[in-house]
């Protein structure tokens, strides 16, 4: 198993998806912290001040906001096997293929980490930079450690849910197109209609919100069970995937 | 595969080089036993049974929607069959212990374009537990070693099927299954790729398995051929016991300055003649050592002597005539032989 995850290691570092979509991370990350901190305090942006404790729990979770990049890390380390055939060598090295699809969980977990760090660390030195110089850094301690931990745990996890619902769906722009309406329009739908905004704590962006959310939302879970759903949601659209689709002839 | 126009000009031709020592390679026979799948109402495979020998070179011959491609990957566990079983000295694909030093597979060209052909080759090494060096061994052995740096995405044709090559060789396998592994291929590039196939199947002991859809591909480079039409087994034996069954089909083409006379030199012995222009003639029934013989008895000055062809392509155009029409009309969409893909699916 060391050697395939190695193996997906090989293929990531090879081509330069992941350095696109780790610069659009923290440029992303970067660029959401310097908004939410100058519109801080200002009462029509209803951004609460820098040096309050609600700021600084807010602008430590800003990389919940790019968590569909690393989606979409795991998304085409799955689908490209497809997308460019390489599905065929890949599955005549490792004839058993849930074996590939663990090996790409697990690599692009960890592979998810140091890039979630390297999202972290851009967040928190734009924020120690221009708060700062508003007046007040935060410190990293007690709660404001959580909330950062928590939305670099979020990142790893999204990336987990992309290969997952590769695995599921192998086609590459059907999963990432889909993966976006899905988190930009049908969450957001079903969050603010009260008819099925109670179900909204048991979908993937209440798993998120429950992680890294500060402010008085809905209904959500504790955070570490928002931890554990999304990762379920992840982990079965993998075991699905697997079962389903990957297993099928290769076209 | 993509016809992309971007070829590259330096060329990494005509060089073969030994792997060394094949004492470790165990003697593999590939054993296919009734081999059946459908797709929807069309049979792309109908019980066919067939046994690749080891240190021979087997052509998989048939007119494009035979069923070769599909057979090649149920063969190599992509795609499950309806029934029957293909086996490596009896074991199947997915119960070989590392797959990959057992069977190297040349299907269709597959990898990431942005990737340079050794990153693509060392993925393998890596999943297959190989040390990567393997990468730059085989990019050798197919004469890739100074494109192996470019992004695979630049490459030719016939250099993708020669990274596919080398892709398929990365575990010093006992079997080599290549499926129209001359597709893309230069003249210079399939002359090399048939003295690479026999030096790999009778210099190594290595079990050869090559498909193709032209004879003419297959006729110098095999030892044994099985053919298939729409899914079954038309002809299986090796290319002399077919050219046996040939015999007799094959015409012999005679010039000389005299042709009134020779015909009726032929003709009183029973031959069929044909006088064409420009003092030829065609003789059947016969063999360019006989007509030889003939003429000169008869004191006749002959100036070209030939067998007009073996016979073997019109044996297997016969064989397969009724299959291509039906393949063709009901589960081929590719008809021309650019594409490796051209079997049904």
């Amino acid at each position: 198993m060391t050697a395939l995850v190695r193996a997906e290691w090989t293929k990531l570092f090879t081509t330069r998806v992941w350095i696109g979509l780790l610069l659009g991370a923290c440029v992303m990350v970067a660029g959401f912290a310097v908004l939410f901190t100058s519109f801080a305090g200002d009462a029509q942006s209803g951004l609460p001040g820098v040096g309050t404790e609600a700021y600084e729990e807010l602008i430590l979770a800003t990389a919940a906001n790019v968590t569909v990049l690393f989606l979409i890390l795991g998304i085409i380390g799955m689908t490209q096997e497809y997308r460019h055939r390489t599905a065929t060598p890949t599955f005549l090295t490792t004839p058993r293929r849930g074996r590939v699809v663990i090996a790409k969980l697990v690599g692009y977990a960890l592979a998810a980490v140091p890039f979630a760090l390297a999202v972290l660390a851009v967040n928190y030195l734009v924020v120690l930079v221009y708060a700062g110089a508003k007046g007040a850094a935060p410190s990293l301690t007690g709660d404001n450690l959580r909330i950062l931990a928590s939305s670099g745990l979020a990142l790893v996890i999204y990336a987990v849910i992309g290969v997952g619902l590769g695995a599921l769906l192998r086609n590459q722009v059907g999963a990432i197109v889909g993966g976006l309406v899905y988190l930009f329009v049908v969450e957001p739908i079903i969050r603010s209609i009260p008819a099925t905004a109670p179900a909204y704590k048991w979908l993937p962006g209440g798993g998120l919100e429950a992680m890294t959310a500060t402010f008085q939302g809905p209904d959500l879970l504790e955070p570490w069970q928002g931890a554990v759903l999304l990762l379920g949601y992840g982990l079965v659209a993998a075991l699905l995937g697997t079962l389903l689709a990957v297993r099928r002839d290769v076209a | 595969m993509r016809l992309d126009g971007r070829t590259v000009g330096t060329r990494h031709e005509e060089r073969v080089i030994p792997t060394g020592t094949t004492a470790h390679l165990e003697p593999v026979r590939v054993e296919v036993r009734g081999l059946t799948k459908d797709f929807g109402p069309v049979r792309a495979v109908d019980d066919l049974t067939f046994t690749v020998e080891p240190a021979s070179v087997t052509g998989f011959l048939g007119p494009n929607g035979a069923g070769k491609t599909t057979t090649m990957r149920m063969v190599l566990g992509l795609e499950r069959p309806d029934s029957g079983t293909a086996t490596f000295n009896g074991a199947t694909y997915a119960s070989l212990a590392a797959p990959v030093r057992t069977v190297g597979a040349v299907l269709e060209t597959a990898f990431h374009p942005a990737r340079s052909g050794r990153n693509h080759l060392r993925v393998y090494c890596r999943a297959a537990g190989l040390p990567v060096s393997r990468a730059d061994d085989v990019l050798v052995q197919v004469g890739l070693a100074d494109a192996g740096g470019r992004r695979a995405g630049g490459y030719s044709l016939g250099m993708r099927q020669r990274l596919a090559l080398a892709t398929a060789l990365l575990g010093d396998p006992s079997v080599l299954v290549l499926d129209e592994p001359a597709n893309g291929l230069d003249p210079e590039g399939i002359q090399w790729l048939r003295g690479f196939i026999r030096h790999l199947a009778h210099d190594q002991g290595r079990t050869v398995l090559v498909s193709s859809h032209l004879l003419s591909e297959m006729e110098h480079t095999a030892d044994r051929v099985v053919i298939v039409g729409a899914g079954r087994l038309v002809r299986e034996g090796s290319i002399a016991e077919l050219r046996s069954g040939a015999q007799g089909e094959g015409a012999v083409l005679v010039r000389s300055p005299e042709t009134t006379r020779l015909a009726e030199v032929l003709g009183a012995a029973g031959l069929g003649v044909r006088p064409g222009g420009d003092g030829l003639v065609t003789v059947t029934g016969s063999t360019p050592a006989d007509v030889g013989a003939r003429a000169f008895q008869a004191g006749i000055e002959l100036h070209e002597l030939r067998a007009e062809s073996s016979g073997l392509e019109e044996l297997y155009f016969r064989l397969t005539a009724g299959q291509e029409q039906y393949a063709a009309s009901t589960t081929d969409t590719t008809t021309t032989g650019t594409t490796t893909q051209g079997a049904a699916r």
